[in-house]
């Protein structure tokens, strides 16, 4: 049997992203980012978002099958996000998803987005297979789950207040650095000493779970002592800080799923995992264990239409039923099973 | 010419196929949410119900609002997939225009309104014509006294149809040349009717233009104490 052609859909969050799969292999790959729509907001405004993918989906399509070199009816499936995410994004793409499958008479996957991110390495890395440990860091989400086969999930950690990319966002936020916190945060830290200032790590009782919002406060109340007894150290010097706090949380807690499990593959995904220092720190300590570490390139890092497909391929493969036609988005998806 | 209609820019979805503007078969719902569940049903109903092929579709109209901004976006994803799928071009029609259309009956201008939630209505006037309507001035988004004032002012005998129980009651008091009437939402079998004949004239939009009309701009909260950019540094 040939492999499958899959379109591949994304609008949960703040991307338009399409892609045509070929089996594991990646025939087009296209994206609309947004975030210069949503740069003046400070964060992701979902009723911006929503317009922007409207407007973007018909023809990033376009542009993602042609790219492949195809003509519509050679796909063999059609694979869309579903959930979790923003609802009036989520209904965008699986609204024109759904059209597509039946209008081609294609079948229709809806996929769960958290579920792509944990596929995506695999179209990077043909060594990547479960039993794994997967890191997934972005704007929306902190999880560290443990993947026992494809389709077998349990969620060890998560955040219990923002997300390891809202804490890089607020504190950017407050330091002037500008949107998205990530990367400015990442640039300013270049030149900076991440030992200038010990910030807390927090939450040693719960070994797989984040916090980042005691950072947040510790950062805000460090600054302004500091500025007014005149002893402020250099931007560069307390970007760098707060990262290496953050970086430390997710390196401790990634590792300490890796000792409860046994697993002796780690894998990552979300825009945070675009992190120079964090993707460092996690090579160092994957090596030091002589753990198989697969953290993929920026662009399959981040949200995208390839990894939706990716799903679908096994889906396909084990006879799983596509989605009927009546189905809605689900918001509060869950991927445990 | 054998024309697909989707219409979701208010609480009532529906679908209808039909050919030269005359309805060959039609599927309605009323439900403020849920368009992306009934849509595809409500398209193979269609289908199934005159036996027609999806690529016998020649144009795709699609209504592009004013109306609640979710189920405004899930129609155009639709009609936009359906239409690239078949390679049909696409006719984006107005929820004001199509419930004046509706409306039109003897010599009354029509106020055509939307209820676009948090106490504001979409209106426009349109005049009648004999077997049509003609837009009579700029739709706008107005609060009850702002559309109360443009009533007043205008000294014909209205009617003004669409969902004007988004109102409160009290406004129409002593408004003795308005008349309230039906219909209160738009519906594809009459964007049929309109689609025919701008399909007749060769009348179509391209697909990068077929964008939903807000009239109104993103709710969004800006903290702006919060988001200020702090000045600790110099
Ligand atoms: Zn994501």
């Amino acid at each position: 049997m040939t492999d499958p052609l899959i379109l591949g859909i994304e609008t949960s969050c703040d991307e338009t992203g399409v892609a045509v799969l070929e089996g594991l292999t990646v025939r087009s790959f296209v994206l609309a980012s947004q975030i210069e729509e949503h740069a003046r907001f400070g964060g992701v405004v979902p009723e911006v978002a929503a317009r922007a993918h409207v407007e973007a989906i018909r023809p990033l399509v376009h542009q993602a099958v042609t790219g492949a070199g195809i003509h519509p009816d050679q796909l063999d499936a059609i694979a869309v996000t579903r959930g979790p995410g923003l609802i009036g994004a989520l209904m965008v793409g699986y609204a024109f998803g759904k059209a597509l499958a039946w209008t081609l008479g294609k079948p229709l996957y809806g996929i769960d987005h958290m579920e792509g991110h944990l596929y995506a390495p695999r179209l990077e890395y043909a060594a990547y297979e479960p039993p794994a440990i997967v890191l997934l860091a972005s704007g929306g989400h902190s999880e560290i789950i443990h993947v026992r086969a494809w389709g077998d999930y349990s969620t060890l950690g998560t955040t219990i207040d923002d997300a390891a990319g809202e804490a890089f966002d607020k504190l950017a936020r407050f330091m002037g650095l500008g949107y998205p916190g990530g990367p400015v945060i990442d640039a300013e830290a270049e030149n900076g000493n991440p030992d200038a200032v010990r910030f807390p790590r927090a939450l040693r009782d719960r070994p797989f779970d984040f916090s980042f919002s005691g950072l947040k406060t510790s950062v805000v109340t460090y600054l302004e002592k500091a500025k007014r007894e005149g002893t402020l150290p250099s931007r560069p010097d307390v970007a760098a800080s707060i990262q290496e706090a953050i970086v430390d949380a997710l390196v401790e807690k990634t590792f300490n799923a890796v000792d409860e499990t046994g697993v002796t593959v780690v894998g990552g995904g979300g825009g945070v995992l675009a992190n120079r220092r964090l993707r460092v720190r996690l090579r160092e300590e994957a090596d030091r264990r002589g753990i198989d570490l697969f953290i993929p390139s920026i662009r399959m890092c981040t949200d995208n239409g390839a990894m939706i497909a990716a799903v679908a391929i096994d889906r396909m493969k084990n006879g799983g039923a596509p989605d009927g036609w009546s189905f809605d988005v689900d918001p509060g998806m869950r991927l445990d099973s | 010419m054998k024309i697909l209609a989707i219409e979701t820019a208010t609480p009532a979805s529906s679908v209808a196929l039909g050919d030269g503007g005359t309805l060959a078969a039609m599927s309605v719902r009323v439900d403020r949410r849920g368009h992306v569940g009934f849509l595809v049903p409500a398209i193979e109903f269609c289908f199934e119900q005159t036996g027609w092929d999806r690529h016998d579709v020649e144009a795709v109209a699609v209504d592009v609002g004013p109306g609640p901004f979710t189920g405004i976006r899930a129609g155009i994803a639709t009609a936009q997939a359906f239409a690239a799928g078949v390679g049909a071009p696409l006719i984006p029609i107005s929820s004001l225009t199509v419930q004046a259309l509706r409306a039109a009956t003897g010599h009354r201008r029509i106020w055509s309104v939307v209820d676009m939630r948090r106490g504001q209505v979409a209106a426009a006037p349109f005049r009648p014509l004999p077997g049509g309507v003609a837009p009579d001035g700029t739709a706008e988004v107005v609060g009850p006294d702002e559309f109360r004032a443009m009533l007043d002012a205008d000294q014909a005998d209205t009617l003004v149809v669409g969902d004007w129980q988004a109102l409160p009651e009290a406004m129409w008091g002593g408004l003795h040349r308005v008349r309230l009437g039906r219909p209160r939402y738009p519906s594809a079998d009459v964007m049929l009717e309109i689609a025919a004949i701008r399909a007749a004239h060769g009348d179509f939009t391209a697909a990068e233009d077929v964008r939903p009309d807000y009239m109104r701009e993103p709710d969004v909260q800006i903290n702006w104490k919060t988001f200020r950019s702090e000045g600790v540094w110099p």
